[in-house]
């Protein structure tokens, strides 16, 4: 019985070619979509989630409060945190605190510069599960000046991973030992190394330092601890703390919060050590794997219920001569099971050869691996079998249903228009979200490139400051600045376009001794501003006497210039808040001009106050401000690092890059969205077009009439399109107030955003209608033209 | 075998309703050929669907083997178009996807036979008929004729007791008909096969032994 279901299936499949071909290709494209998406999210919500204490480990947060309603939090904290942590709360099992850098590193006769450097302190392998090759987890990173490698670093640094005890040299003045081998972190890892050097190396590891907020804090809890708990006691701890430095009650903005480490990537607003994901995109993806599914089998059902007429006489015969329904069921279930198998099938082999091209889409390095081959398999399985059932159970039913007289009088005409209709309507419903949400975020994310940051970025090299050139760099200022093709040459701790760090303005003249105004500040060189391109609406620029004062050990000045946002905040004008006294954290000064605001975090953020000072030991990044031919640049900045830098290897980005990096979560998920989004288009249009040759068909007759009767050909392709034109115009209607809203809701997590006006709406509007018509007019036309004698003869 | 009483079968038409058959009273022995004879339009096709439990009538009582078919559930029809009746259209109705070999198998797969057991009796059948060299050809490539001999050799593979044709000549030529005009004679004679045909050929109609007419939905 089943050799002949198969047989038949075979043989219908065989004789409509075309028609199989869409359903095919659309169902094997479908699938090949659905299982890239699935890797993707798969990953993406598996990050973390390899620790074997993920369920207790916990960040810490340090949340500012300014007291007039200014909250920031960030995810960093001074490195004496953790010991107060650790005596604030029984049931802690570990601490450890991570701070990174990115220092040139000397194995052998090699310089490498290394971008995937961490402090950590010896705990760190007990509190994450990263499985170790050589040495002793227990006391690998104990002592100082002690390192621990990745198997790759282990590899590239000494071409072997039998490296304990072997020794490198840091930033061409500290030995390091190596005192243990690790595995690489997997890919859906937060915490990415190759060098992993003992906490206690750093000065601010082997001292209780309260003032350089600039590290991570991770604690694993006992099981039974609650994390709220820690909390609790952990600011306790630290208010007692402030009571000893006499710190007055109503100037303590600081709050210390506890997050969970494995729902960093997903949950949090504030990044983990790799940029995180948002689990809303995760939704989206989620609904746009399930649509593509949905909107292939729809094609399915849409074609083999209006192919039905054809298959009516069929079933008619088959069921005079004794054929149950449950048999004809099982004939179409068997039928539609042969095309999805083979559909699943070759979109398996599809999604795998897909696989590079998504990745680097994706910017991802995904790969199908045993154990997700073996889960891929049961998904295909399942999709086997929930594609055959949807897909086929519906034409199933249907078939069957016929009263056998009827079809085989020849009454039978192709019923189910109705569900068909709503069954395209929902197609292009969701082409019409897709393409409308695809155009704001291809808006948007031009926006964010062309938005007026208050900055000018371009030709802007971006080099990591060597430890060792941070006290020679005034010399190579001078050196560089000479050459052809330079403009400008700076530097400062933090990156220009992601700049973190809080601080806090302790006294401002006129506002009081006594202030806890929470700011970000960015120790800079005095072409900072200059370099960049800001404008100093009141005041003055960094001078050189400047830098002589804050370079003087004895009788240091530090030079601040706030943003207008500070000022505002501080409830100052510009020309009010020039040349007054200020403190923060330690550092006494005069605010020197007032800086227009520029964006110095993601467009997602508001700007918020932000100080740049004079201070010359921290600096993380030198920047330098080209023009002309930028090869010609490069080229003179080669020749003088090599001079005067000859420990470290040249390293450089453009600015714009970085900026650009900042958005790769957006444009990842936006590149993902444009091109899904098109083939959910493509599949729906399939659909159409298979459709649309079947009206064409089914009015053959109609059509010789009205042209023999004079009807020109544009006339009958109106005729014919006039009716697909109906359903997409419907679509329109439903598909973009819901775009409208989502999109809507999306804008709002950028603090500046483009609009979304009226052209959107028609843009995608045209483009749907555009695209149906292209697809059923084709078909249209081709029926159209045919010659009237045989299209009547054949009947 | 078949009785008819008192069967009526009318279709909506607008307020009114369109009557077809009025109040027929029939009945037709085991053995018998009988030929339902009349104009277009009188309602004979109508007659032989409700006789081969096709369609249903509006009002009325039909025994099928002193069975009462209008309590019968769609189960127990089944098992009769099965094992009891078997058709023969003028359209033959072969699945045009299957070889000719498969249409006739295919009322055997419904009755859950062995695949010996069904190949023997399709063999049989294509010897008997003189089509074994046309097993593996698909309908469109048979004659009408050839194509209704195998309608026919669909028709009789699962030894039905009586063979519904509606029309079966009405497609083909002078020639051809008489040869299967001929067929259903020896079935009848000789396979004690019941034939109830429609027709519009007083010929076709003179290989039966009994003519039943029909004018405006009633028997004359």
């Amino acid at each position: 019985m089943i050799t002949n279901y198969i047989k038949i299936a075979f043989r219908n499949l065989w004789k409509r070619k075309s028609y199989t071909f869409i359903n095919v290709t659309g169902l094997a494209v479908g699938v090949a979509c659905f299982a890239l998406l699935a890797l993707f999210i798969k990953h993406e919500t598996s990050y973390d989630k390899f620790h074997t204490n993920e369920q207790n480990i916990y960040r810490v947060l340090t949340q500012y409060n300014d007291g007039a309603g200014q909250v920031n939090t960030y995810a960093s904290t001074a490195s004496a945190l953790a010991g107060t942590l650790k005596s604030s709360s029984p049931g802690i099992l570990g601490i450890t605190r991570l701070g990174d850098a990115t220092p040139v590193i000397k194995a052998g006769e090699q310089l490498i510069q290394e971008k995937k450097f961490l402090y950590a302190d010896n705990d760190f392998f007990k509190v994450f599960s990263f499985p170790t090759i050589a040495g002793d987890p227990a006391k690998m990173l104990v002592e100082p000046y002690t390192l621990v490698l990745s198997e790759t670093a282990a590899r590239k640094y000494f071409g072997t991973t039998d490296a304990v005890g072997k020794m490198v040299t840091i930033n061409d003045n500290q030995a390091y030992k190596v005192t243990g081998v690790i595995k690489d972190a997997p890919a859906n890892s937060q915490i990415q190394y190759n060098v992993i050097a003992s906490f206690n190396s750093l000065e601010d590891g082997r001292t209780e330092n309260w003032n350089r907020p600039n590290y991570q804090t991770y604690v694993w809890l006992d099981n039974h601890v609650q994390s709220k708990t820690v909390e609790t006691n952990l600011n306790a701890s630290l208010s007692k703390l402030m009571d000893t430095w006499g710190i007055k009650k109503s100037d303590r903005g600081i709050l210390f919060l506890l997050d969970k480490f494995s729902d960093v990537h997903l949950h949090s607003s504030i990044d983990g050590l790799t940029a995180n994901m948002d689990i809303r995109y995760i939704y989206i993806l989620s609904i746009v794997a399930i649509l593509m599914l949905l909107v292939a089998c729809i094609n399915f059902m849409n074609l083999a219920t209006a192919r039905s007429a054809e298959r009516g006489r069929e079933i008619g015969v088959r069921k005079a001569i004794g054929a149950k329904r449950f048999q004809l069921v099982s004939q179409f279930l068997a039928e539609s099971g042969f095309i999805t198998l083979f559909s699943v099938l070759l979109g398996a082999l599809m999604a795998g050869l897909a696989l590079p091209y998504f990745n680097a889409l994706a910017e991802r390095e995904l790969s199908f691996s045993l154990f997700s081959v073996v889960s891929i398999v049961g998904i295909l399985v399942v999709l086997f079998v929930v594609i055959t059932l949807l897909a086929g159970i519906y034409p199933a039913l249907f078939l069957s249903s016929f009263r056998p007289v009827t079809v085989l009088k020849g009454k039978m005409t192709a019923s189910g228009g109705g569900l068909r209709k709503t069954l395209v309507i929902f197609q292009f419903a969701a082409s019409v979200f897709f393409i409308l949400s695809t155009i704001v975020v291809i808006k948007q994310l031009r926006y964010i490139q062309g938005s007026k940051t208050g900055m000018d970025r371009s030709q802007v090299l971006v080099i990591d400051m060597p430890r060792k050139l941070i006290a020679n760099f005034s010399t190579f200022k001078q050196q560089l600045s000479t050459q052809p093709g330079i403009s400008n040459v700076t530097a400062s701790y933090d990156s220009p376009v992601s700049t973190g760090g809080g601080y806090s303005i302790n006294s401002f003249e006129g506002k009081g001794t006594n202030l806890n105004f929470s700011v970000t500040a960015l120790p800079a060189e005095i072409d900072f501003v200059k370099t960049l391109g800001m404008r100093i609406i009141t005041g003055d620029d960094f001078t050189m006497s400047d830098e002589i004062a804050a370079k003087n050990e004895e009788n240091n000045v530090v030079h601040f210039i706030l943003n207008e946002t500070a000022v505002k905040e501080l409830g100052l004008t510009p020309a009010l808040a020039v040349g007054k006294k200020l403190s923060m954290n330690g550092r006494n000064g005069f605010v020197k001009g007032v800086v227009q605001d520029y964006n110095f975090a993601s467009l997602k953020e508001k700007i918020t106050p932000l100080v740049i000072f004079t201070e010359y030991g921290y600096f993380g990044k030198m920047m330098i401000k080209t023009n002309g031919d930028v090869h010609k640049s490069i080229a003179s900045l080669e020749k003088v690092w090599h001079d005067l830098v000859p420990y470290a290897p040249l390293e450089y980005h453009f600015l714009n890059d970085e900026f650009d990096s900042l958005y790769r979560t957006e444009r990842n998920t936006g590149n993902i969205l444009i091109v899904f989004s098109s083939i959910i288009i493509f599949i729906s249009c399939l659909g159409l077009f298979g459709l649309a040759a079947f009206t064409a068909e089914q009015r053959m007759k109609e059509i010789g009439i009205r042209k023999v009767m004079g009807a020109t050909t544009g006339s009958i392709v109106a005729l014919l399109s006039k009716d697909f034109l109906k359903l997409v115009l419907i679509a329109i209607v439903i598909g973009t107030p819901l775009a409208w809203f989502f999109m809507h809701q999306w804008l709002n997590n950028f603090a500046y955003h483009t609009k979304m006006t009226a052209d959107v709406i028609l843009m995608s509007a045209i483009t749907a209608i555009v695209v149906a018509l292209g697809t059923v007019g084709y078909q249209a036309f081709k029926a159209a033209v045919i010659n009237p004698i045989r299209s009547l003869k054949m009947d | 075998m078949i009785q008819l009483h008192r069967i009526s079968k009318y279709y909506p038409v607008g307020f009114g309703k369109n009557e077809v058959l009025k109040d027929v009273d029939l009945s037709i022995q085991e053995g018998e050929f009988v030929s339902i004879m009349g104009p277009s339009g009188s309602g004979k096709s109508t007659l032989l669907h409700i006789m081969g439990l096709l369609e249903e009538p509006s009002a009325g009582e039909y025994l099928f083997q002193y069975d009462p078919v209008h309590k019968l559930s769609e189960k127990k029809r089944t098992e009769l178009h099965r094992n009891s009746i078997g058709f023969v259209f003028q359209a033959y109705h072969l699945i045009d996807e299957l070889t000719v070999y498969e249409n006739i198998e295919t009322p055997l797969l419904y009755k859950n036979m062995s695949s010996a057991e069904r190949k023997s009796r399709v063999a049989d059948i294509l010897d008997r008929f003189n089509i074994v060299a046309k097993k593996d050809l698909f309908p469109n490539q048979l004659s009408g004729g050839q194509q209704q001999l195998v309608g026919i050799a669909r028709a009789l593979v699962a030894e039905p007791r009586v063979i519904f044709a509606d029309e079966p000549t009405g497609n083909l030529h002078s020639s051809q008909a008489k040869e299967i005009m001929e067929l259903f004679k020896e079935l009848n004679t000789k396979d004690g096969i019941t034939i109830v045909q429609v027709t519009h050929s007083d010929i076709n109609a003179t290989f039966g032994n009994r003519v039943i007419n029909i004018a405006d939905g009633k028997v004359v």
